[in-house]
């Protein structure tokens, strides 16, 4: 029953929020749908290599940003059209995760996280000191994207191209495959002697998070108008640390309603400057002892209670 | 022509010799036992032949086929699966899931498949969930289809790892322990299950502590006892082998006849 609802569900709410333009003009808001949507598709990321394959990793960040850094240098170096530099970027992207994931991933998940940690701030350290390629701390300026200099058409965009990663991720993670990922997170020998593949399974996660963080990667230098070393920043790796606990690691709905939350909290905490950082605080301790297994948790717990009673 | 086939397997940690020399052959359509005291390299060599460790020296082979040093999942597709002596299981997932995942890997639907959901995948699946449906019953947990695998009992866990192992239709299924700790009700249960499950055509390699249930189970036995084979034959033999009975009680034939 669910498999049908939530497709038409999905549609319904992308068409809602194409609209939102209409009734309001007010840029700031337009932003913020913006970081809705590019955060949408990052903690999600992470949902299938943490919370689904029970991967540790960090370098979310880094798919994100070589994304971002592929295609602003294809298009303003080489004369790419945006269009084939935003795959060029998810390809990169791509290539760049299961690299670290199969030079780690045959020794341990801890040494995935500890690589997947190290490169992400190693593409930081590249992007401020490889002057002659990237501009250093001075960023590449100027990104445009012809037809999309309104912010409503860049918010439209952005929209879209997250309800497509997003359809995407949940038909790998509601078919078969994703039942595959879950199985090795919870009990990876069990899943190996039942003819599993552990290390084709893990890159498959981590490719495709990877191509999804680099598309929207792209997409957002391109509506920031400029990339520069912040994108490898260590606020977009806790913010979406804190989206994917939060909601619920595992919980596709869970983790996708955190996005909405996480991205407008901060917004909203900004009435006092002073204080804004520690209420922050406050509200995610706040969530992690009422939540401990994130929202998407508590139907987990309901269900086992259910059966526990029963027996 | 026999079913497994192990010749030669070694296997030491630090110097210590686990496995030695280790070689049998188990036929088509049996149930073969494989006992020794604590220590005596069972789990060490149903491990290294199902893939989980990897022997220092050895070849092993199932219905002719050379399996040596393929890594697990390569040899659950090979047609050998096991079971552990821990109890495993996905936990949060219900017990359908549990076992239509051990099915998944062998029917033949490949990835894009799946995705699109392509009638041969629907198919495959369809036949995954009556073949779990179907072995629930016969373990007598069928009232628990859609409870998740967390909230069974210790035996029940015991039972569903083994009605797993059946999932993918295996030529030879090895089962670590699948008894140990069980209450004797239970017991017996799990036995007419594998001899049901025998008689439909899966060979058993059985590791136990208890010797009764593999006596009564089990047509030939394999005793291992300092990591190297003491003893290998009929059950009745192996009763009153005098190899056997030092191993076991530690006295020796000479002294226990004194």
């Amino acid at each position: 029953m669910t498999a049908f609802r939530a497709p038409a569900l999905g549609i319904l709410a992308w068409l809602a929020l194409l609209g939102v333009p209409l009734l309001t003009g007010s840029e700031y808001l337009l932003d913020t749908g913006i970081a809705i949507a590019t955060f949408a598709v990052l903690s999600t990321g992470l949902n299938l290599i943490y919370g689904y394959t029970g991967l540790l990793s960090f370098a979310q960040v880094a798919f994100f940003g070589l994304g971002g850094y592929c295609a602003a240098l294809l298009v303003t170096r080489l004369d790419f059209s945006f269009w084939l530099a935003l795959p060029a970027g998810a390809v990169v992207a791509t290539l760049a995760g299961l690299l670290i994931g199969y030079s780690s991933l045959r020794l341990s998940r801890h040494a995935f996280a500890i690589v997947s940690l190290s490169f992400a701030l190693l593409c930081g350290i590249v992007s401020r000191d490889w002057v002659s390629l990237t501009r250093g701390s001075m960023g590449i300026p100027g990104l445009s994207l012809p037809g999309f200099d309104d912010p409503a058409q860049m918010y439209r965009l952005m929209v879209t191209a997250a309800a497509i990663l997003l359809a995407a991720f949940y038909v790998l993670l509601s078919s078969r495959l994703g039942r595959a990922l879950r199985a090795i997170k919870l009990n990876e020998p069990l899943a190996q002697s039942q003819g599993i593949d552990p290390l084709r399974y893990k890159l498959l996660a981590i490719g495709v998070s990877a191509a999804a963080s680099g598309v929207m990667g792209a997409l957002f230098v391109f509506h920031l108008s400029i990339v520069d070393p912040s994108v490898f920043d260590f606020y977009y790796t806790e913010t979406m640390l804190i989206m994917v606990i939060l909601g619920g690691a595992g919980s596709f709905w869970g983790v996708i309603g955190a996005s909405v939350v996480f991205s407008i909290v901060p917004d909203l905490l900004r009435f006092s400057s002073d204080l804004r950082l520690m209420l922050y605080g406050v509200v995610l301790v706040a969530a992690m002892l009422l939540f401990p297994a994130g929202f998407g948790g508590l139907l987990q717990q309901r269900r086992l209670a259910r059966w526990s009673t029963q027996r | 022509m026999s079913l497994l086939t192990v010749t030669g397997l070694h296997k030491s940690y630090a110097g210590v010799q686990a496995v030695r020399d280790l070689s049998y052959e188990i036929s088509h359509g049996s149930i073969t036992g494989l006992i020794g005291p604590n220590g005596s390299g069972k789990s060490t060599s149903i491990d290294c032949i199902s893939g989980f460790q990897r022997p220092d020296e050895g070849r092993w082979s199932l219905a002719g086929r050379d399996l040596t040093g393929l890594p697990s999942h390569a040899l659950a597709l090979a047609g050998l699966t096991r079971t552990f002596q821990t109890v495993r299981a996905y936990g949060e997932l219900s017990l359908v899931e549990n076992l239509c995942l051990a099915a998944q890997e062998h029917d033949g639907v490949a990835w894009w498949q799946a995705l699109r959901r392509t009638a041969a995948c629907r198919k495959a699946d369809a036949a995954a969930r009556a073949r779990a449906l179907d072995l629930l019953e016969q373990i007598g947990l069928g009232s628990y289809r859609d409870a998740p695998a967390q909230v069974l009992s210790y035996g029940q866990s015991k039972l569903l790892a083994i009605a797993a192992a059946m999932m993918a239709r295996p030529l030879l299924a090895v089962l670590d322990e699948p008894v140990a700790g069980v209450n004797p009700t239970m017991i017996r249960r799990i036995e007419a299950i594998i001899r049901t499950l025998n008689q439909q055509g899966v060979s058993f390699l059985i590791v136990e502590h208890n010797v009764d249930f593999i006596m009564s189970l089990c047509r030939q036995v394999i005793v291992l006892d300092a990591g190297q084979k003491i003893a290998d034959g009929p059950a009745a033999a192996i009763r009153g082998d005098p190899r056997v009975l030092e191993a076991y009680l530690g006295v020796t034939p000479a002294e226990g006849s004194a």
